[in-house]
């Protein structure tokens, strides 16, 4: 145990100890608070049009109802960053595996007293909490906004878990995809592609037709991420998120035994 | 053939990457997605082939357990998933709770006679239609509903078919028959599903005869939609003549008094004592500055209703009243007619009187007071001098408190159980305010407890009045510069001390 | 440049002073359609300092890699102190320190945090931990840089680091794989005086294709040519039996 918790240690102290880590953190957070900035202009300037009483009033029926933070504001920027972590968690895990093959220092952690398992587990338990504090510092600022718009903790703490859970499965299938290959390029690529194809399986449905649609949003990332930005909590959806993590965990544990067997 | 495999990725990524940034498969994105699939599988083919040749021995010993292992693990996570999809079990985190559904809800749903066809019209680019789909699957979940989702666009027949008016309407189907919501929430859908199956009928009488609010009306001040909602949930309206009646009738389920003008008959009012200390069931909207009759009736079964005006400063100036003229009320006691109501769930009267709960007439008798104004209110004695704009200063020395505008009572007598709910106000329920914010319900709700059906007390429009109060610019950019941009700018001064003490180490 | 150090250093070769027996029967590697080795026999004694010498491609990083179980063998076997590193990894990589072809560290840590990190990974925590790091430190003369990045520090010290985080454990068995390549004659001769300094207390397995490293090293030697063993014995058997570039010729029969 203690050995896994000194390669999470290496881990981290390798990740932060690169000026990449930040300027990622740093690229998430800003794209998130100006995306939430743009929202909430084009917001106020729809309230101006709509508003024909000056504010200390109450008029009833005078903004339609789908004029409002929740749905104008918060949940698209909450879907949009969900599409975002897309673009961004691949370049966090394309080097976690590829990098130390490539760089030859895989040897190091292959003959020591690690297994194999552990050594996934601990690269996997670092790359979690990079993510973890990815996702924090892209939501402080809408969340301080959004409680204003009366969506209540316990929904902005859905909205989070769902956008943690995709994120930490989006981190999955890119150490996956790191594990069976010495190239950054090749990893973030394929991690792309897989996401891409899982996201949402919408792109499938001229070919096999709407009928299809309700299986392809039970394995569709998307769609179960819905739910959490709508407020509800699924135990189904929090079971599937974690079983892309368990495959994930052991397609990598896979592409470990096949670099020594190829 | 191996070298196939990064360029078919690159091409799968942006087949894909048109599809969702245009939100359709064109051309551009089937060709990559084709020519890159092929470009993998052709790349798998070889990888496939040197795995052959990697399939014996050593090779084989070690790696066959191990892709058996991540099917096994695949499998057992789909297991899983299914099982946990199975149970259900899900936590609704919203402020509104909107998605879960009340007892009437699920009653009806599991009473339905054959299945009911929920179809969602909308357009793409409403954001309430996803909301509007899971709260139609919950319905799926409880009762017979098929669901069915249909874009406007494609659907131009059932459009014009069904008079449909606008973006995220549901029409339900049951036996032939349909009801077109327009706002679909779960109070408006149940409504339809009543409408559509027929509900049981209880008789309600409503006096008449002393000014009382007409249930036939469509004025504004009318009260032809309370009588319409009471219809749709299963009563039948009849009317009692007070001006003549000397008691109520044996089949009676319930008496509503609303609002009566003139001061009822000792008879009348008699009657109605008598019938409820029969067990009888009373729902009784008193204005403020009418004597109704009942003062009495009300006093001996526990209820003080001063003859004076509310005046709630928090509540601002409503409908072009004075500021703290027309209570806005979001506080309530927890009791089942106020079940599901928060400080989100707002109702607001107009010009009302205190209705409290001041001693039991008997030890086991329960009054509750049901919902508050503010802290900041007060009592005005002399409601005929409060008009104009000019909002009402309170005296000197006057008592700022909550002061409750709703009371219910529950009185177990010998003959039957006795319920009383008092308004200290009749024009909330008008054709003109009934339907906004939660009037509709909290009455509803009252009606159906006090005739003891509480299992028919929901929330009707179901959404929260959602939060439409801008931020103002100086709040905007605050947030922005404080949070919003701090902290990458933080971060980035990081990355900058991190490479330089790279540089220097 | 190396430092013997005190108590802490002679309680280290206590315990593992015979070094292990390393074995192997038949031992093969494809990669693909190519055979890397064919078919390798061959026994290497406790305490010995066994040098394999061959030309670039000849084998010699995969047969090492076989022998720390980093790659699994197409056929035959290899044991270490009687383990295999396929069916008993961990007891294996307990016996054994590895130093690889090209320095092969962690450019973004600093010399003293990969050193904890190496004996944390091979077991070592707590004073243990503190002692063995502080004695590497010592021994291969890495004190004042111990603060430093690894990326920052010269080949040098690069190849001082890995032989270090090699032998942080004091294991019984030191795998090297051309450890002077690319260094000054002065380097070259510190890393060679640490290497004689295990003779007979610990088992080496040195790759080269320097002749004159193997001569000053080596107790026995093997050579490999085109993924076989071409000539196994001692320094004199090999080295004095052919010429020089004739050990690395593919095309010349060599004495057996």
């Amino acid at each position: 145990m203690k050995a896994l918790f000194a390669l999470v240690r290496k881990e981290l102290a390798v990740l932060f100890g690169s000026p990449m880590a930040y300027l990622v953190l740093a690229l998430v957070g800003l794209v998130t608070a100006l995306l939430f900035f743009d929202h909430l202009r084009v917001y106020n300037q729809i309230l101006f049009v709509y508003t024909s009483n000056a504010s200390g009033g109450f008029e009833l029926g005078t903004l339609p109802e789908r004029v409002n933070l929740e749905d104008q504001v918060f949940l698209p920027l909450m879907e949009q960053l969900g599409v975002t972590l897309i673009g961004i968690v691949p370049l966090v895990t394309m080097r976690v595996f590829a990098e130390e093959r490539a760089r030859g220092t895989e040897e190091i952690l292959m003959t020591s007293l690690l297994t194999p398992s552990q050594i996934v587990l601990g690269k996997f338990a670092a790359t979690f909490c990079f993510v973890t504090l990815m996702l924090t510092c892209s939501l402080v600022y809408p969340a301080a906004a959004v409680l204003r718009a009366g969506l209540g903790l316990p929904h902005l703490a859905a909205v989070a878990l769902g956008l943690f859970a995709l994120s930490l499965a989006l981190a999955a299938i890119g150490l996956a995809c790191s594990a069976f290959s010495a190239n950054q390029i090749m990893a973030a690529v394929s991690a792309y592609a897989v996401a891409f194809v899982i996201y949402d399986f919408g792109w499938l449905e001229p070919f096999l037709g709407a009928g299809a649609g309700k299986l392809l949003d039970a394995i569709s990332l998307q769609p179960r991420f819905v739910g959490f930005a709508e407020g509800i909590v699924s135990l189904a959806d929090l079971a599937y998120f974690a079983g892309i993590i368990g495959t994930a965990f052991a397609v990598a544990r896979l592409g470990l035994d096949v670099v020594r067997v190829r | 053939m191996q070298r196939l495999a990064l360029p078919g990725l690159i091409a799968v990524v942006f087949g894909l990457g048109s599809y969702y940034a245009t939100g359709e498969m064109g051309p551009f994105g089937i060709a990559n997605v084709a020519l890159g699939g092929g470009a993998l599988l052709l790349s798998g083919i070889a990888a496939a082939r040197r795995v052959h040749g990697l399939a014996e021995g050593a090779a084989r010993r070690i790696l066959l357990p191990r892709v058996a292992l991540c099917l096994a693990v695949l499998l057992g996570a789909i297991a899983i998933e299914r099982l946990a999809a199975h149970s259900e079990l899900h936590l609704d985190w919203t402020v509104d709770r909107r998605f879960e559904l009340f007892p009437a809800t699920k009653s009806a749903l599991r009473t339905l006679p054959s299945e009911l066809t929920a179809t969602l019209y909308h357009d793409r680019a409403d954001p309430r239609a996803r909301r509007t789909r899971m709260l139609l699957e919950e319905f799926a979940r409880v009762g017979s509903v098929r669901v069915r989702v249909r874009d406007l666009e494609e659907a131009q027949e059932d459009v014009e078919r069904f008079g449909i008016r606008g973006t995220n309407a549901v029409v339900l189907e049951l036996r032939g028959a349909y009801e077109i919501v327009d706002r679909p929430t779960e109070g408006e859908l149940l409504e339809a599903i009543l409408r559509l199956r027929g509900a049981p009928t209880r008789v309600l009488y409503a006096a008449v005869g002393e000014g009382e609010g007409d249930l036939e009306s469509v004025e504004a001040s009318g009260y032809s939609g309370l009588a319409s909602a009471l219809r749709t949930e299963g009563y039948e309206l009849r009317g009692l003549f007070t001006a003549t009646a000397d008691q109520v009738p044996e089949d009676a389920g319930g008496l509503l008094v609303i609002g009566a003008r003139r001061t009822l008959r000792p008879e009348a009012a008699g009657a109605v004592q008598r019938y409820l200390e029969r067990g009888g069931r009373l729902v009784a909207l008193i204005e403020p500055g009418v004597r109704s009759g009942l003062e009495g009736v009300i006093e001996h079964f526990g209820f003080a209703i001063p003859d004076a005006l509310v005046i709630d400063p928090a509540a601002g100036p409503v409908e072009g009243a004075p500021a703290g003229v027309n209570p806005v009320v979001a506080a309530y006691a927890s009791h089942p007619i106020t079940r599901g109501f928060s400080n989100r769930t707002l109702t607001f009267f107009l010009r009302a009187r205190p209705v409290e709960a001041v001693h039991k007439p008997e030890p086991d008798d329960e009054l509750v007071s049901l919902a508050f104004t503010s802290p900041r209110s007060w009592l005005n004695f002399d409601p005929a001098a409060v008009h104009g704009t000019s909002a009402p200063r309170p005296p000197p020395g006057t008592v700022f408190q909550r002061y409750p505008l709703v009371g219910a009572g529950r009185y177990p007598r010998p003959s039957g159980e006795a319920r009383i709910v008092v308004f200290g106000d009749a024009d909330f329920a008008t054709n003109q305010y009934l339907r906004s914010l939660y009037n509709l319900d909290l009455l509803m709700n009252a009606i159906h407890w006090a005739l003891a059906r509480e299992d028919a007390i929901t929330l009707r429009p179901k959404l929260l009045t959602p939060n439409q109060d801008p931020l103002t610019p100086q709040q905007t950019l605050g947030m922005l510069y404080g949070v919003g941009l701090l902290v990458p700018e933080l971060l980035l001064i990081g990355a900058a001390v991190t490479w330089l003490r790279r540089r220097g180490a | 440049m190396f430092q013997h150090g005190g108590a802490m250093y002679e309680a280290g070769i206590e315990r593992a002073r015979h070094g292990v027996r390393v074995e192997a029967t038949g031992l093969s590697r494809r990669f693909g359609e190519q055979l890397v080795l064919d078919g390798i026999s061959l026994a290497i004694e406790p305490g010995e300092t066994f040098t394999l010498l061959g030309a670039n491609g000849a084998g010699k990083t995969t047969f090492v890699r076989l022998v720390i179980g980093y790659l699994v063998p197409s056929s035959g076997r290899v044991t270490v102190d009687g383990l295999s590193p396929e069916t008993a990894p961990r007891a294996v990589h307990a016996r054994l320190g590895y130093v690889a072809e090209t320095s092969r560290l962690y450019p973004d840590l600093r010399v003293r945090g990969l050193l904890r990190f190496a004996g944390q990974v091979r077991g070592l925590a707590g004073p243990a931990l503190d002692e063995a790091v502080e004695r590497m430190l010592l021994r291969f003369d890495l004190t004042t840089v111990d603060r430093r990045l690894v990326g920052n520090l010269s080949k040098g010290y690069q190849q001082r680091v890995s032989l270090a985080q090699a032998f942080v454990h004091d294991p019984p068995l030191l795998v090297v794989d051309e450890p002077t390549s690319g260094l000054d004659p002065l380097q070259q001769f510190e890393v060679r005086e640490f290497l004689r300094s295990l003779a007979g207390q610990r088992t080496v397995i040195l790759c080269t294709h320097d002749l004159f490293e193997a001569r000053a090293l080596a107790t026995r030697v093997g050579v490999l040519r085109a993924g076989k063993l071409a000539a196994l014995g001692s320094v004199d058997e090999v080295l004095d039996a052919a010429a020089p570039l004739d050990l690395f010729r593919a095309a010349k029969a060599m004495p057996a």
